[in-house]
């Protein structure tokens, strides 16, 4: 059985690549070996531990279960996206700030799930947040030093966003 | 407790090292190696539980496009070693096998055949297509059809699956104290197998040079283990005993010597090791004389080769273990010696579902705990039995046999116990390895405070008054454990536990149970004491297992001033999550008066660290790396101040060194930085006996450390519950921890490793369950069937740090696997709490929302 080649073009990172992957490739790998982008971690391959999130044309994904065929087109943001201009984003300032994470395998998948939540929506509830990051497993911290950070970032995001709109409607 | 001085970094929770890497994604996992013509490997795994393998035939896989090689179990057994023990308890059958089956699979999951393709992919294709007929053996999977002698051994020359049957005493007799105590109480506690299962699997990439030494990148807790245990299984050698032979490797006897002179002059109380086991070993090569000769075969592979012939080991991020990543994988020994047969790097990770089956299971444990005691519930004898289910291949260098040692001399705990009768079974199944999981004895503690809790209900005395009974107060220190290691005047079992009563308002809880129930609230509140031996007292591993000592004596460190004036310090400490490149610079950095910046901490690499077996493990480093980074950087800081003392030309005594620069007190402006100093050293003769450094190294500390006074790290764990009757639901609405560890290096890290631990422990009673059904079926295959805690399972932990004061210095200990000792403990208290007005009584750890329902006799079993 010769594996099934396709072309594929696909956006990561705001840079732009066209590959040939075998139709099987999860996008998990064509980050990780055809890109060498290797931020992003697998740590089940069936889509329970999240630390392969990364957000897809702006939605937060599993890059486990997508295939890289599906992905032709497609707007790829990983984790290493964050810090892209050697400013550390603010959601990596406050997890360094509340010592989030300690081996940091699942790391990735985290701070991405929270970029998602915070370009939607900045000012959830902790309780929310809380919920809507149980689809991200960690085995290290008992996830109290996660959720503080993820209330940080949230903040510090938050407050940006209205900064920026009292400018917006200054220049307005 | 020292005060925060200003400018101190030992005690602040100062900002991790490692983050500004794994928080960008520029981190360094085993996955993320890949190195020029690198292969892939798949394992063909076996479908059965239990049986021979009658006929294996890999032609056509072979022709399956990217398959380059195809090992089956017999072909890899001609060029490597099997594991051999060498950590045996007296008496224990200990079974010599290959990385993979030869004569038959005795667990879900054994390897039965190594695939090395172009891609992984390609290698999981090739290895469906290897044809194996299997013949069904009866399986053992329960302890109960492990004793039954009817069933057949799996280990055939071990003629039973009682792998060792051991009766210990502590203190006089237990009949008599039974015979005429007040009172007698037997429970048997079931506690259910359970899985580390870090983020990161297992994986390695061994990378094959044109010249010098194969590279293992690897994600270990001891990276020389693994090395010296690769060597020892990899390139099975002919020993050289027959005249023929003798002459056609004549330098093998004198590279074999060599080699043992390089072991022992790395690790001299190696030999020490040997003496007290020598009689075990003689026992069980007289038993199996092909243990005699593969001993022999290894140890001829592992010191009368070459230099090169060694793999040297790097690892670098590793994404927790919490002891699984502490065995030598038979993987590893299988994809390192194809790697060197075929001269081919190859890169083999393991997926979520082998690291379910295979990647180490824990805790599979049945405890029958009688106590004696006293009307008031004085405790006067124990008797224990306990039943360890270790799998059928004994993990390696060490598994069950040593934790069930330690299950032993840690049974008192914190109270005082005038007589213990401690039976271990230790048996073999069907059934994965059995591997240290963070606190692998913690069963000691759960059946002791489980059983406390019975006692106090049937005596009708407070669950706190029994305890206070018993436990052992300052007053009485420092004293001994009737099983040996000494309490120093430092261990606060007894402080924690009042701190969390109070915390707790315990004499209140009475009435507040009471009035929820009126208001048909079941509510429960359970707690929980332990002490940990992190370090443990001197000598006391030996008091676990006669020469098991030497491996953990001393803890080596190098603290190295570079030529442009930076501080390197290596460790033998292998981090996965502990923050010691944060930790450990902390203390450098104060004893030598630089900002942390200018240290750098650097593990993982044979090539560089120090030698050491034990690696990271059983919460050790907080206390034995503070110690020999505290004492080697004073000891370099002395080198400097020498130096700088002629550069400057004053006297040493009138120098201090402060943000990096050394001055005389008081006068700042005319200072020497280190890279001066480096430079001046660089030029000057070497003191006497000091150790030559490097090239790009100006001054080299070797130092070693014994642990001082050692000494314990103790906590009370205290959980509040409440159980919804119609789904069986727990909910944990508080948790409390008292703990003392001594100094705190990093309150931030102390307090994660705290609540991973008890977010662990909370995982292991309410979700977690590694399942195999009565013919040895594996049930468990992914994270839906093994339910790892989410961030809305774990409730927010309050933690109350304690530290008793004391002048010893590098006053540190241990909290890594506190929190998991007495989680499952807490909460099981907790829960029988909440239902003992039912009846009810637990003995089983294992508690989930249908168990819950069944106990209460809300729905029948």
């Amino acid at each position: 059985m010769t594996a099934q080649m396709l072309s594929l073009s696909l956006t990561v990172n705001g840079l732009e690549h066209v590959l040939n992957v075998e139709s099987r490739r999860t996008l998990a790998e064509v980050l990780r070996e055809d890109l060498q982008l290797t931020g992003t971690h697998l740590g089940c391959e069936h889509g329970v531990c999240g630390a392969c999130t990364v957000i897809i044309d702006g939605a937060a994904a599993r890059s486990c279960l997508v295939l890289g065929a599906q992905c032709d087109g497609s707007h790829v943001e990983t984790v290493e996206s964050l810090a892209a201009d050697g400013e550390l984003h603010p959601i990596q300032r406050a997890m360094i700030d509340h010592h989030g994470f300690q081996c940091a395998f699942c790391s990735p998948g985290f701070l991405m799930s929270i970029k998602a939540l915070a370009d939607d929506d900045p000012d959830m509830s902790k309780e929310q947040i809380r919920e809507e990051l149980s689809g991200n497993l960690c085995r290290c911290t008992g996830y109290a030093s996660i959720l503080a950070g993820a209330e940080a970032a949230f903040d510090v995001i938050s407050k940006r966003n209205k900064l920026n709109s009292i400018e917006e409607t200054k220049n307005a | 407790m020292r005060e925060a001085i200003v400018g101190k970094l030992v005690g602040n929770s100062v900002k991790r090292t490692e983050d500004p890497r794994l928080l960008t994604g520029t981190g360094r996992f085993v996955d993320d190696v890949t190195v020029p013509n690198m292969a892939h490997a798949a394992f063909l795994r076996s479908p059965m539980p239990h049986a021979e393998i009658t006929r294996i035939d890999t032609t056509a896989a072979k022709r399956s496009p990217g398959v380059i090689a195809i090992f089956t179990g017999a072909e890899i057994a001609e060029f490597t070693n099997p594991f051999v023990g060498l950590m045996p308890l007296p008496g224990m059958y200990d079974p010599t096998f290959y990385s993979l089956a030869t004569d038959r699979v005795r667990h879900v999951g054994d390897p039965v055949a190594l695939v090395i393709a172009e891609s992984r992919r390609a290698a999981e294709d090739g290895a469906e297509l290897v044809e194996v007929n299997y013949r069904e053996l009866e399986p053992i999977s329960t302890i109960g059809q492990a004793l039954d002698s009817t069933r057949a051994p799996i280990w055939p020359k071990a003629k039973s699956n009682v792998m060792v049957s051991m009766n210990q005493p502590s203190g006089p007799a237990v009949g008599p104290i039974f015979a005429d105590a007040d009172r007698t109480f037997t429970q048997r506690f079931v506690q259910h197998r359970q899985s580390n299962q870090p983020m990161e699997t297992r994986g390695i990439v061994v990378e094959i040079r044109s010249e010098g030494p194969a590279i293992v990148h690897a994600a270990t807790q001891s990276s020389h283990a693994l090395k010296w245990a690769l060597a020892m299984m990899s390139g099975r050698l002919t020993v050289p005993g027959s005249i023929k032979e003798m002459f056609k490797h004549r330098d093998r006897p004198k590279l074999f010597v060599n080699g043992a002179k390089s072991l022992m002059a790395a690790k001299p109380e190696m030999k020490g090791a040997g003496k007290p086991m020598m009689p075990t070993m003689m026992k069980q090569m007289a038993s199996d004389p092909k243990r005699a000769l593969d001993l022999q075969r290894s140890m001829v592979a592992l010191l009368a080769k070459g230099q090169d012939s060694r793999p040297e080991v790097v690892a670098q991020d590793i994404g927790g273990a919490f002891g699984a990543k502490g065995t030598v994988g038979r993987e590893d020994v299988a994809v390192y010696a194809a790697a060197v047969h075929l001269q081919r790097s190859i890169k083999w990770i393991e997926d979520r579902n082998e690291n379910l089956m295979v990647g180490g299971h824990a805790r599979d444990e049945n405890v029958e705990l009688s106590m004696a005691c006293d009307h008031d519930g004085t405790i006067r004898g124990m008797h224990v039995r306990l039943d360890m289910n270790i799998g059928a291949y004994p993990a390696f260098p060490f598994g069950g046999g040593m934790f069930s040692q330690i299950i032993r001399v840690m049974m008192p705990g914190p109270y005082r116990l005038p007589a213990l009768q401690f039976d271990t079974r230790i048996v073999a199944s069907n059934k994965g390895t059995y591997v240290a999981y963070r606190g692998p004895w913690a069963v000691e503690t759960w059946v002791r405070e489980r059983m406390l809790d019975i006692m106090a209900r049937n005596l009708g005395i407070s669950r706190a008054d029994i305890r206070r009974r018993n436990m052992i107060t300052a007053a009485e220190l420092p004293t001994k454990m009737i099983t040996g290691p000494a309490l120093d005047v430092r261990m606060s079992a007894a402080v924690t536990f009042e701190k969390a009563m109070e915390v707790a308002e315990f004499d209140l809880w009475a009435a507040r149970q009471a009035e929820a129930r009126t208001n048909g609230k079941i509510v429960g509140m359970g707690f929980a004491t332990f002490i940990e031996a992190a370090p443990g007292p001197p000598g006391f591993f030996d008091q676990v297992m006669p020469g098991a000592g030497s491996m953990a004596a001393s803890e080596p460190a190098h603290v190295v001033l570079e030529s442009d004036g930076t501080v390197s310090v290596y460790i033998q400490q292998m981090p996965h999550g502990q923050s010691h490149e944060t930790t450990f610079a902390q203390v450098a950095a104060d004893e030598l008066g630089v900002p942390m910046e200018q240290i750098r901490v650097r593990y993982g690499d044979t090539r560089v660290t120090p030698f050491s077996l034990f690696g990271t493990g059983g919460s050790r480093a907080g206390a034995m790396t503070g110690g020999v980074v505290t004492f080697g950087s004073r000891e370099l800081r002395g080198r400097i101040l020498d130096i700088a003392a002629d550069l400057l030309e004053a006297s040493r005594d009138d120098l201090v060194v402060t943000n990096g620069n050394v001055h005389v007190a008081g006068t700042p402006a005319r200072s020497v930085d280190f890279a001066a100093v480096a430079a001046q050293a660089k030029r000057s003769p070497q003191p006497a006996g000091a150790v030559a450094p490097k090239t790009s190294e100006a001054i080299r500390i070797q130092s070693e450390y014994d642990g001082g006074e050692g000494g314990w790290a103790q906590s009370t764990h205290v959980c509040w519950v409440e159980i919804d009757l119609e789904t069986g639901v727990v909910k944990i609405t508080r948790y409390v921890v008292a703990e003392d560890c001594g100094e705190l290096i990093n309150p931030a890290v102390v307090e994660g490793q705290v609540r991973g631990g008890v977010a662990q422990g909370i995982g292991a009673v309410l979700y977690e369950k590694i399942t195999y059904n009565e013919s040895g079926q594996f049930q468990t295959g992914t994270f839906m069937d093994y339910l790892i805690p989410t961030t809305m399972e774990i409730p927010e932990i309050e933690i109350h740090h304690i530290e008793t004061p004391s002048t010893i210095e590098a006053n540190y200990r241990g909290v890594g696997e506190g929190g998991m000792i007495a989680a499952p403990a807490a909460l099981t208290n907790a829960i029988e709490d909440a239902l003992a007005h039912l009846g009810v009584i637990i003995t089983e750890q294992h508690l989930p929302p249908s168990r819950i329902l069944e106990l209460a006799g809300v729905i029948t079993p």
